[in-house]
C-alpha cells in the first residue's frame, strides 16, 4: 500500500465513472430545483418566499417533465450500472412529475386558511401554546415544505429507475425522510399530525431496516447488489437458496410497506388522516406510484427467473390487501380514512397486475398507476374544500346533502369515486380491466375472481358516499364548501379531466403504456 | 486454532453479552454505555478481519457520534436518568421470543450459507482498507454516495424546520 | 362502440349489410357534437352565459335538426340497401383481442329518431325560452336539455349495443338532473331519485342482455349480433329478448317499471314534454325495434313484449281516468300510448314500422298537449288541478285550438294523425289471429275507448264549463315564444299521420331497409273498414260518457264521493286505479325503497341486511387498528415472518 503517491498520480490512476447526465436530467432538474429552493429559503425575504418557492418548484417539475418527454424511447443504463433509464422508469417518472405538479399546486393553495394554506405557520411552536394561537390566523407559512417536497419527489424519480439495490435504498430514504417531516406540518390538529409523523417515521425506519437486511442477504447470495447481477445469479447458482429467499422476503417487506400492502398497511390510515391533506395526496399517489415502479423493477428484472416462487406469495398478499382494504373502508366514518383504506385496496388491485409477470401485466400496472394517481390526488384535493370551523370536515355524516349545496364539487367528487369504484367510462374501469385481463391471461383467474368480488365490495362504499351526497338532506350545521382558489381548481381540473379522458379515450395512453412496458435488463 | 481465532471468539462473546446488557440494564445511561462496549467489540472484530477502515469508521461513527448523541438526548430531555422500572413492559417474554427467534433464524441461515466458504485473510488483506473502499465509493457507487448527500440535506432542512422558530418573528 | 373479436364490419352473414359513410354522412358525429358542445359551454361557463345561453341551446339543436334534414334528403337519394350507413369513428379500447370500436349507424330508423328528437326537441327548446324566462337557473336548464338531446342522439345513432348503452345511461343521467331541476322542492328531489333508481332496474336488464350477447356472439355491434341472430339457440334469443324488454320497460315506463313516470311530472313542464312526448320513453320502443332480428327468431320474447304492451296500455289509460292533475293525466296517457307502440313492435315482423309511425305521431300530439298543459299552468299560476280550471277556451284560444288538435289526434278522430297510427295497431293486433290476437286486439280496442273517455274528461274540465279558478287567477294567452311551438306541433298533430302514410311509400316503406317490409298477417276476422268503424264506435262511447259526466254537469271543486250510477265505467276505472295502486305501484315503490335504503348507511353508519356479514368482518378487522405503533410494528414483523416462510415454502414445494 503506497501512501506516498502524489495527487495527480492518484487522479491518473483513478478513471472517472461514466455518467450520462442527459439520462438523469429529470432527476437533475428536480434536485436542482430543490437546492435552489433551499437557497431561496436562506436568502429571499419572507414575504416573497412562498411565491418564489412555488415558481422554482413548478419550473423544476415542468423541466423534469420536459426532460422525460425528450428522453422518451431511451433505453440506457448509466452511472456505472446504478440507474436504468427505460420505458417503465420514464413512464413512472412522468407520472410522478405530473402528480407532483398537481400536489404542489394543492400545497401552494393559500385561499383556504385565512391566507395560510394547509401547512403550519411555524412548525417549531408547541401545539396549544400562545405562540401557536397567535400564528394560526396569520398568513405565515413554513415555506421549507416546498424544497422538502421537491426532495421527496426527486427520491420518487430515482426509486423506480434504480438498477441496483444500494441506490434503491438511498432513493427510498430520500423519498421517505422529507415525507416523514411533512406529515407533521398540518396547520390544524397539530398533535394528530405530529403523532402521524412519528408513527410514519418509526414504522418507516423499521421497514427500511427490513429492506436493508434483505439487501445484505442478497449481496451475500449474489455477491453483487445490481439487479441484473442478481438475476444472473438466480439463473446459475443453485446453492444458498436460503439467502436468496430470505433476502427477497425482507426486501419485499420494505417495498410492500411503501405501497401499503396488507399486512404492512397499518400505518396508512393513521398517517393519511393526520398529515396535511396536500401531503397526504402526494403520499397516496407519488409514493405509491414510485414504489410500484421499484417493486415492478425488482420483481421483473432481478427475480423474473424465479417468478414461480414469488407469484404465490404476491397472490396471497394481493388478495389480503384487496379484501382488508375494501372491508375496512366500509366501516370508516371519516372520508379521509376511507380514502386511505381505498388506497390500500387499490394497491391490491395493482398487485394483480404485478402477479401477471407478463408484459401486459406491466403495461396494465403502469396504466393503472397513472389513472389511480390522478383520481386519488383530485379526491384528496376535494377534501381540502369541504370545511367547517375546525378546518376540514372529514366526518362522513357532515357530507350529507353536499350535492344540493355544491353540485359542482359534489359532482366532481362523484366522478372521482366512480372512477375509484371502477365504473365504465372512467379511468378506473380501464385500469382495472387492463390489470385483471393481464392477470387472467397469465393464469391467475382465481385471483381475478377475488379481485372482482373485492371491487364490488369497494364499489359499495364509494357509491354510499355518492348516495349520501346527493340523496340525503343536508345537515343543518353542515360544513361549507370553500370556493377553490386558482391553484386548487387547476389541480382538481387536471385530476378530473384525466379521470374522464382516460375513461372515454384510453387508447392513446394504453398504447403508450404498452410501448413503455419493457425493462432494460 | 490460532491466537486470532481465540481473540475473535472472545470479542464475539463480549459483543453478545454486552448486547444483552444493553437491553436489560435498568438505567438508560448504563444501557448507552454498554452499547459502546458492544460496538467497540464489533469494531475489534472487523480489525481482526483486516477491515481496518471499516473498524475505525465503526468506532468513529457508532461508538463515537451515535452513542454520544444518545447520551446527549438522554441528558437534555427530561427523561429519568436514574434506574427505572418503566424501561420494561410486560411483554418481555414475547420480546425475548421474537429476538431469540430472529437470532436463531439468521444464524442458521448464515451458517448454512457460508458453511463451506473459506477466505484466506492474508490474501484478502487490504480489501477493507481505505483505498479499495474509496475506489468503490467513488466509482461503482458514486451515485448512491452523491444522493446520500441529498438525504443529509433533507434531514438538515427538516431539523431546522422542526426546531428553529423563525428569527425576527413578531 | 362495438366490441368485436375481429372487426365489426367484416362479419358476414344473414344480417343487414352496412355501407361505409361517405360525403355528408361522415358528419353524422356532428349531430351529437353540437348539443353536447353547447351543453358543455352552458354548464361550464357559469353566469357569464346567462344572457345568451338559451339562444345557444336552441341554436345547437336546430342546427342538428337542419343537418339531419340535409342527411334525410341525401338518404332519400340513395336506393334502399344503401341507406344503411355506418361510420367508424375510432378504436375505443384496443386491448389485445378485446377490441372496442366506436361508430355511428345512420339508417332510416335512426334517421327518423334523429329528426324527431331534434325537431320536437328544438320546438320544446324554443318554448322553454318563454316558460323558463323567470327562472334564475335558465342557463343550466338549457345546458341539461342539450345534454339530454345529445345523449338521446347517441342512443339512436350508436352502431352497437354498447354505444347505445352509453347514450342510454346518459339519458338516464340527464333525466335525473332535469326532473330534479327544482331540487329545492323535496318532491322534485324524491321524484328524480325514484326515476333514477327505477331506471337502474331496467338498465341492469339491458346490461345483462349486452353481456349475454357478447358471450354469445363475441361482439356487441349491430352488424355482428344481427348477422348471427338466426343461428343462435332459441333459449338464448328468448333470454336476450326478455332482458332487452326489461331494459325497455325501465326507460319507457312500461309495466312493471312504470312507477317513476307519474312522479317525474315534478320537473318543469318542458321536461315532461321532452321526456314523455319525444324522447326518453320512446327509447324502449327504439331498442326493441332496433333489435328486431333477435325478436324475429324468438316468438316467446315477442309474446312477452305484447303482453307488457297490452297490460300497460290499459293500465295507463285506467290511471288517466282517475287523476285531477293535468300533467299526471297526460303522463298516464303517455304510458298508455307507449304501450300501443310496444304492443306493435311485439307483434313482430311486418308490424315494427307501425310502432314507429305511432311513435312519431305521438311525438307530435303529445308534445302539443304537454306544451298546452304548460301554457294553461302558466296562465293559472302553476296550478295543475283540473278542478280549478274550466272555461279557458275563450281566454286562451291558441292553446285551446292546438290542444284540440292533439286531442282529436290521440282519440283517433278520422284523418287526424292518431287515426293512421293507433288504429292501425289495433287492426294489426286483431290481424295477428288466434286467441292471442283476439285478446290483444280487444285490449287495444278497450284502451281506445278509455283513452277517449279520459281525454274528453280532460278537455271538458279544462276548457269548457264555468270557470273554477282560484282567487287572484286571471288567465290569459301565453307569450309568442310558447304559442309558436304549440302551433307548429299542433299542425304536426293534425297532418303527421296522413303525411307519414300517404307521401311516397310512407314512413313504413322508408323504414323497410331497417325493419323489414311491412306485411299483412292472417286474413282479418272483420274487414278493415268494419274494424275502423268499430274502433270509432268504441271511442265515441268513451267520449260521450265523459261528456255526459263532465261536460253537461258542473264539476265540483273536490272529487265527489257519491258517484252517480250513470258513470259506472268511470267508477270501475277508479276502483281499477286503487287496485293498481295496491297491487302494482306499491311493490314498485317497495322495490324503490329497497334501493333507497342505501341512503341510511351514511347517516347512521349502520350496515344492515346483506351487508351485515361484510360489515361484521370489517368491524373485527378494525380492532387490529389500535393506533399504537408497537402493535403496528408487531403486525409488520409477523407479516415479514410470514412472507419469508411463505417464500421458502413456495420454493421448497
Amino acid at each position: 500500500m503506497s501512501t506516498a503517491q502524489s495527487l495527480p498520480a492518484l487522479a491518473a490512476d483513478f478513471p472517472a465513472p461514466q455518467i450520462a447526465y442527459s439520462a438523469l436530467s429529470p432527476m437533475v432538474a428536480v434536485f436542482g430545483a430543490a437546492l435552489i429552493g433551499v437557497l431561496v429559503e436562506a436568502f429571499a425575504p419572507r414575504r416573497a418566499r412562498a411565491g418564489l418557492q412555488l415558481a422554482v418548484a413548478l419550473l423544476g417539475l415542468l423541466g423534469g417533465l420536459l426532460a422525460v418527454g425528450l428522453l422518451a424511447g431511451t433505453r440506457e443504463v448509466t452511472a456505472v450500472g446504478a440507474v436504468a433509464v427505460d420505458g417503465p422508469a420514464l413512464f413512472v417518472q412522468g407520472t410522478v412529475l405530473a402528480l407532483g405538479v398537481a400536489a404542489m399546486l394543492l400545497l401552494a393553495e393559500r385561499s383556504l386558511e385565512s391566507g395560510g394554506g394547509a401547512i403550519v405557520a411555524q412548525a417549531a411552536t408547541v401545539p396549544g401554546s400562545a405562540d401557536e394561537r397567535a400564528l394560526v390566523g396569520t398568513d405565515h407559512l413554513q415555506t421549507e415544505v416546498f424544497p422538502l417536497a421537491m426532495l421527496a419527489i426527486g427520491g420518487m424519480l430515482l426509486f423506480p429507475a434504480s438498477n441496483d439495490l444500494l441506490l434503491m435504498f438511498v432513493a427510498l430514504e430520500v423519498l421517505s425522510l422529507p415525507l416523514y417531516l411533512m406529515c407533521g406540518l398540518a396547520r390544524r390538529r397539530r398533535l394528530l399530525s405530529q403523532e402521524a409523523a412519528v408513527k410514519y417515521f418509526l414504522l418507516g425506519a423499521f421497514s427500511s431496516a427490513f429492506f436493508l437486511y434483505g439487501l445484505a442477504l442478497l449481496y451475500g447470495y449474489a455477491g453483487t447488489v445490481s439487479l441484473p447481477g442478481i438475476a444472473a445469479a438466480t439463473q446459475v447458482t443453485a446453492s444458498n437458496d436460503g439467502l436468496l429467499y430470505t433476502g427477497l422476503g425482507l426486501l419485499t417487506v420494505g417495498l410492500l410497506f411503501k405501497i401499503s400492502a396488507v399486512p404492512f398497511h397499518s400505518w396508512t390510515p393513521d398517517v393519511y388522516q393526520g398529515a396535511p391533506t396536500p401531503v397526504t395526496a402526494l403520499m397516496a399517489t407519488g409514493t405509491k406510484v414510485a414504489a410500484f415502479g421499484a417493486l415492478l423493477r425488482v420483481y421483473y428484472v432481478a427475480f423474473g427467473a424465479i417468478r414461480w416462487d414469488w407469484r404465490p406469495l404476491l397472490w396471497v398478499i394481493a388478495i389480503a390487501t384487496m379484501a382488508v382494504g375494501a372491508l375496512l373502508a366500509i366501516t370508516q366514518r371519516d372520508v379521509k380514512r376511507m380514502l386511505a383504506y381505498s388506497s390500500v385496496a387499490h394497491a391490491g388491485f395493482i398487485l394483480t397486475g404485478v402477479v401477471a409477470a407478463t408484459r401486459a401485466g406491466l403495461a396494465g400496472s403502469l396504466f393503472y398507476l397513472l389513472a389511480y394517481g390522478f383520481t386519488t390526488l383530485a379526491a384528496f384535493g376535494i377534501l381540502t374544500l369541504v370545511r367547517d370551523a375546525d378546518g376540514e370536515a372529514t366526518d362522513l355524516s357532515s357530507w350529507a346533502g353536499l350535492g344540493r349545496r355544491s353540485p359542482m364539487v359534489a359532482g366532481a367528487f362523484a366522478i372521482l369515486l366512480l372512477a375509484l369504484a371502477g365504473i365504465p367510462l372512467t379511468s378506473g374501469f380501464t385500469g382495472k380491466f387492463a390489470v385483471f385481463s393481464a392477470a387472467a391471461d397469465a393464469g391467475a383467474a382465481g385471483l381475478v375472481v377475488v379481485a372482482v368480488v373485492c371491487s364490488a365490495i369497494a364499489a359499495f362504499f364509494y357509491v354510499r358516499v355518492i348516495v349520501l351526497m346527493f340523496f340525503n338532506e343536508p345537515a343543518a350545521d353542515g360544513p361549507t364548501v370553500a370556493i377553490p382558489g386558482a391553484f386548487t381548481s387547476a389541480a382538481l381540473a387536471l385530476g378530473v379531466a384525466v379521470t374522464v379522458v382516460l375513461g372515454v379515450f384510453p387508447s392513446p395512453l394504453l398504447k403508450l403504456a404498452d410501448q413503455a412496458a419493457l425493462f432494460i435488463r | 486454532m490460532t491466537t486470532k481465532d481465540v481473540v475473535f471468539g472472545a470479542l464475539g462473546l463480549l459483543a453478545c453479552c454486552s448486547g444483552v446488557l444493553v437491553v436489560t440494564a435498568r438505567n438508560v445511561i448504563h444501557a448507552a454505555l454498554w452499547l459502546v462496549v458492544t460496538l467497540g467489540a464489533l469494531a475489534a472484530c472487523y480489525l481482526l478481519l483486516t477491515a481496518d477502515f471499516v473498524a475505525w469508521v465503526q468506532v468513529l461513527i457508532y461508538a463515537g457520534a451515535i452513542v454520544v448523541l444518545l447520551l446527549f438526548a438522554a441528558m437534555l430531555t427530561r427523561a429519568p436518568v436514574g434506574p427505572g422500572q418503566d424501561l420494561d413492559s410486560g411483554n418481555r417474554p414475547a420480546a425475548a421470543l421474537v429476538a431469540g427467534g430472529v437470532g436463531v433464524t439468521l444464524v442458521t441461515l448464515l451458517v448454512q450459507a457460508f458453511r463451506s466458504a473459506y477466505v484466506d485473510l492474508d490474501r484478502v488483506a487490504g480489501t477493507g482498507a481505505g483505498r479499495p473502499i474509496g475506489d468503490a465509493l467513488f466509482r461503482s457507487y458514486v451515485l448512491p454516495f452523491e444522493i446520500a448527500s441529498v438525504l443529509l440535506l433533507a434531514a438538515l432542512v427538516g431539523a431546522i424546520v422542526l426546531t428553529r422558530p423563525e428569527i425576527g418573528r413578531r | 362502440m362495438s366490441v368485436t373479436a375481429s372487426s365489426a364490419l367484416l362479419v358476414q352473414g344473414a344480417g343487414p349489410q352496412y355501407v361505409n359513410a361517405t360525403g355528408l354522412f361522415t358528419l353524422s358525429w356532428v349531430l351529437i357534437a353540437l348539443p353536447l358542445l353547447s351543453a358543455a359551454v352552458l354548464l361550464l361557463t357559469g353566469r357569464r352565459a346567462n344572457a345568451w345561453g338559451h339562444l345557444l341551446g336552441c341554436a345547437s339543436v336546430l342546427c342538428s335538426f337542419v343537418l339531419g334534414l340535409a342527411m334525410l334528403f341525401a338518404m332519400l337519394g340513395r336506393s334502399g340497401p344503401d341507406r344503411l350507413i355506418d361510420q367508424h369513428l375510432f378504436s375505443w379500447i384496443p386491448a389485445g383481442s378485446f377490441q372496442v370500436e366506436a361508430g355511428l349507424l345512420l339508417d332510416p330508423l335512426s334517421m327518423t329518431f334523429v329528426l324527431l328528437i331534434t325537431g320536437v326537441g328544438g320546438m320544446i327548446h324554443i318554448y322553454s325560452i318563454g316558460y323558463m324566462a323567470h327562472d334564475p337557473e335558465r342557463r343550466r336548464f338549457f345546458g341539461e336539455l342539450n345534454l339530454f338531446v345529445a345523449a338521446m342522439l347517441l342512443l339512436v345513432l350508436g352502431d352497437s349495443f354498447l354505444t347505445l348503452y352509453v347514450g342510454w345511461e346518459g339519458v338516464g343521467l340527464a333525466s335525473y338532473l332535469l326532473i330534479g331541476f327544482w331540487s329545492y322542492k323535496p318532491t322534485a328531489a324524491t321524484a328524480a331519485k325514484k326515476a333514477f333508481l327505477v331506471n337502474r332496474v331496467g338498465d341492469v336488464g339491458l346490461s345483462l342482455a349486452i353481456m349475454l350477447m357478447f358471450a354469445t356472439f363475441g361482439t356487441t355491434s349491430f352488424a355482428g349480433v344481427f348477422s348471427g341472430a338466426d343461428r343462435m339457440m332459441a333459449a338464448t334469443a328468448t333470454g336476450i329478448g326478455l332482458l332487452l324488454l326489461l331494459g325497455a320497460c325501465g326507460k319507457s315506463a312500461q309495466f312493471p317499471l312504470q312507477s317513476w313516470l307519474l312522479d317525474a311530472m315534478e320537473g318543469p313542464t318542458p321536461v315532461s314534454a321532452l321526456i314523455h312526448a319525444a324522447t326518453m320513453v320512446t327509447a324502449g320502443v327504439y331498442l326493441i325495434a332496433r333489435s328486431n332480428p333477435i325478436f324475429d327468431v324468438s316468438p316467446n320474447a315477442r309474446l312477452g313484449v305484447t303482453i307488457v304492451g297490452a297490460v300497460t296500455l290499459l293500465f295507463g289509460a285506467t290511471i288517466g281516468c282517475a287523476y285531477d292533475d293535468i300533467k299526471k293525466v297526460l303522463a298516464s296517457s303517455t304510458m298508455s300510448q307507449v304501450g300501443y307502440m310496444i304492443l306493435a313492435v311485439g307483434i313482430g315482423p311486418g308490424v315494427y314500422a307501425l310502432g314507429i309511425v305511432q311513435l312519431v305521431c305521438h311525438g307530435f300530439f303529445k308534445a302539443t298537449m304537454f306544451l298546452g298543459a304548460g301554457s294553461v299552468m302558466h296562465a293559472t299560476k302553476d296550478n295543475v288541478n283540473m278542478r280549478h280550471y274550466g272555461g279557458l277556451r275563450r281566454l286562451m284560444p291558441i292553446t285551446f285550438l292546438t290542444f284540440t288538435a292533439g286531442y282529436l289526434a290521440i282519440i283517433g278522430f278520422p284523418f287526424f294523425s292518431g287515426f293512421y297510427s293507433k288504429d292501425k295497431i289495433i287492426e294489426a293486433a286483431f290481424d295477428k289471429g288466434g286467441t292471442s290476437g283476439l285478446v290483444l286486439g280487444s285490449a287495444a280496442l278497450l284502451g281506445a275507448g278509455v283513452t277517449a273517455y279520459y281525454m274528453t274528461r280532460l278537455m271538458a274540465m279544462t276548457f269548457f264549463g264555468r270557470p273554477r279558478w282560484e282567487e287572484g287567477v286571471t288567465p290569459n294567452e301565453s307569450p309568442r315564444s310558447m304559442t309558436m311551438p304549440m302551433i307548429v306541433l299542433g299542425i304536426g298533430a293534425v297532418f303527421a299521420g296522413a303525411l307519414l302514410t300517404f307521401v311516397g311509400d310512407g314512413l313504413a316503406g322508408f323504414l323497410t331497409p331497417s325493419l323489414g317490409p311491412a306485411e299483412k298477417g292472417s286474413p282479418p276476422v272483420i274487414s278493415a273498414s268494419g274494424q275502423t268503424l268499430l274502433i270509432l264506435a268504441v271511442a265515441t262511447v268513451g267520449a260521450v260518457i265523459a261528456y255526459l259526466q263532465f261536460g253537461r254537469r258542473s264539476v265540483p271543486d273536490t272529487a265527489r264521493q257519491d258517484v252517480p250510477v250513470v258513470v259506472t265505467a268511470a267508477r270501475q276505472a277508479l276502483y281499477g286505479d286503487a287496485v293498481n295502486e295496491a297491487v302494482f305501484m306499491r311493490p314498485g315503490q317497495y322495490t324503490t325503497r329497497a334501493l333507497v335504503f342505501f341512503d341510511n348507511f351514511g347517516v347512521d353508519g349502520a350496515v344492515r341486511g346483506l351487508a351485515a356479514l361484510v360489515g361484521g368482518s370489517s368491524g373485527r378487522l378494525r380492532r387490529v387498528q389500535t393506533g399504537f405503533v408497537r402493535s403496528y410494528a408487531l403486525l409488520m414483523f409477523g407479516g415479514a415472518a410470514l412472507v419469508v416462510i411463505g417464500l421458502t415454502l413456495a420454493y421448497a414445494i
